[in-house]
């Protein structure tokens, strides 16, 4: 029997990477297909994180709250508790007094310098460059250090209280802080000469990823992986707590790559060593920083509250409202990570499968953050994703 | 970044200690004010249990006195027990104490089976307890 015809069939690749994976950090899952090397379709499934810390929330008390939504991410707890803090405040018609907000702009500023130390140093990692890994690792202890000094732990600070802050700082400690500040300045430099001159980082960086600002304001990523695309957002800018008073530049680069992003954090990181620096000089002490905890309010006016804080990875958003009782009614949170993460599937088409790791490394992913509902039909079998809106209304 | 600063950095580590602290046999070094392993004391504690209200992680729990233990000022004989294990060290316990009945310590080296209660620590500052 002759040939007459001949079926070609374009192969496509499955590479399943994660759940658990060297290249990942966080326990997510890139279902990428790709055709021989390069990248044609990405899925970003989540869902291996999920805790269920709104519905916890609203078991619980106010107060009790403020750990609890600390606890929504490791790295960027203060962000998540000033958050939320502010808006009980709203809620409850509290102003905190001046120093306290400068503390609480002191705590934010160093959750930021060790934010994007690591995920740099991370990003040195996955590019096979362990040494400057171990290198900026080193050097964020310094910032972890201050951070114990100012809240009493190296990473959960739960420094943030109602009307203040939970801790003031004495004089002996400003002193600490800033002479570890001053030794960290000339490292970070240094790490930026690093990123800026050496080849290999710039082979795997510079022109990996491309987002365009069309489609940051289309997808709606913030942070700093919009300021890398050259869209001026900043949260900051606002004015909140004593962000209005403390002066600082926002950073914002143009070459829209992964580089791009990762230099964006760079210098915010110089900047915001400067704002540590402006702080600890000027720290006003017009009143009580650590209100007494015994005495604050123990009914909750009945009301509502949204608060957004710029979180070290972009923008964060708490919605709170009170119906009057001890539990919030409702509190919605809207992490950065779950703009960045989720929608950013179209950024890793024409790559290889290489640069898949270093791209998700440069949107700085923090999982535990933006889990989601998933619901499942049991009898059934369907899984769907539901969206909050459908959630309030009630499940069919 | 040119080789002769890499090389200054190499060398400054070759004659330099290393940063890595051989933990068991050297003690990290940690803040006085670092918020560690904390217990009540029954001296202060009234039993009124506002800390095991407010905690956030569920991690006390009232219990009787032992009948031999005598305290001051606690007419309902409880005292609270925290459960290091799921204690998170946010220290709302001590904040919310209308006595300043809570000792604080820096003592981070909580793991292990034994002294995973406050119990004993407690009762040690009226003198009973295992010791």
């Amino acid at each position: 029997m002759a040939v007459d015809k001949v079926i070609e069939i374009p192969v496509s690749l499955e590479v399943p990477i994660g759940p658990q994976h060297p290249a990942l950090h966080e326990p997510v899952m890139l279902k990428v297909y790709a055709e021989g090397e390069e990248v044609v379709k990405v899925e970003v499934n989540t869902g291996y994180n999920h805790r269920g810390i709104e519905k916890l929330v609203e078991k619980n008390s106010f107060y009790r709250n403020i750990f609890i939504v600390s606890r929504v991410c490791g790295i960027c707890n203060i962000v998540h508790s000033n958050a939320y803090v502010r808006a009980v405040e709203q809620v409850m018609g509290i102003e905190p007094p001046g120093r306290a907000k400068y503390l609480r702009v002191l705590a934010m500023e160093l959750e930021r310098i060790h934010s994007h130390m690591i995920i740099n140093a991370i990003m040195a990692e996955v590019l096979g460059y362990d040494t400057l890994f171990m290198y900026i690792m080193r050097d964020r202890e310094k910032v972890m250090k201050a951070k114990e000094i100012l809240t009493g732990n190296r990473v959960l600070g739960d420094y943030l209280m109602v009307g203040g802050v939970r801790r003031d700082l004495s004089e002996v400690d400003r002193e600490r802080i800033k002479d570890v500040l001053i030794k960290l300045e000339p490292e970070v430099r240094k790490y930026i000469r690093v990123f800026e001159e050496d080849e290999t980082i710039g082979k795997r960086l510079r022109g990996v990823g491309v987002v365009k600002p069309k489609d940051v304001t289309l997808h709606g990523l913030v942070g700093p992986t919009a300021r890398g695309s050259g869209v001026n957002i900043d949260a900051r800018r606002e004015g909140y707590d004593a962000y209005g008073e403390v002066p600082f530049n926002i950073i914002v680069r143009s070459d829209m790559d992964s580089w791009s992003r990762m230099m964006v954090r760079w210098h915010e990181t110089i900047e915001s060593i400067n704002m540590c620096k402006y702080v600890l000089e000027n720290l006003p002490s017009d009143g009580p920083a650590v209100p007494d905890e015994t005495k604050l309010p123990r009914k909750f006016p009945v009301g509502e509250a949204f608060t957004r804080v710029e979180a070290p990875r972009g923008e964060l958003t708490y919605y709170v409202m009170s119906d009057g009782r001890q539990n919030p009614w409702r509190v919605k949170i809207r992490t950065p990570s779950f703009n960045n993460i989720i929608n950013s599937g179209f950024s890793y088409i024409g790559y290889t499968i290489a640069d898949v790791p270093v791209i998700l490394t440069s949107y700085d992913p923090c999982i535990s953050c933006m889990e989601r509902a998933i619901v499942t039909d049991l009898r059934r079998g369907e899984k769907k994703y539901v969206r909050f809106k459908d959630l309030n209304r009630g499940l069919k | 970044m040119g080789k002769p600063s890499l090389l200054k950095e190499v060398l400054k580590w070759f004659i330099g200690r290393p940063v890595t602290i051989q933990y068991p046999y050297e003690e990290t070094p940690i803040e006085n004010r670092f918020r560690g392993r904390h217990f009540a004391d029954l001296n202060k504690c009234t039993g009124c249990s506002l800390c095991a209200i407010e905690c956030p992680a569920d991690a006390i729990t009232m219990e009787k006195l032992p009948e031999e233990v005598s305290v001051p000022k606690n007419p309902r004989r409880i005292y609270p027990v925290i459960s290091y294990g799921k204690c998170v060290y946010c220290y709302r316990c001590v904040t919310v104490c209308p006595f300043d009945a809570y000792i604080t310590t820096n003592d981070y080296k909580i793991t292990g089976p034994a002294r995973l209660y406050s119990r004993d620590y407690s009762l040690q500052s009226v003198g009973g307890g295992a010791q």
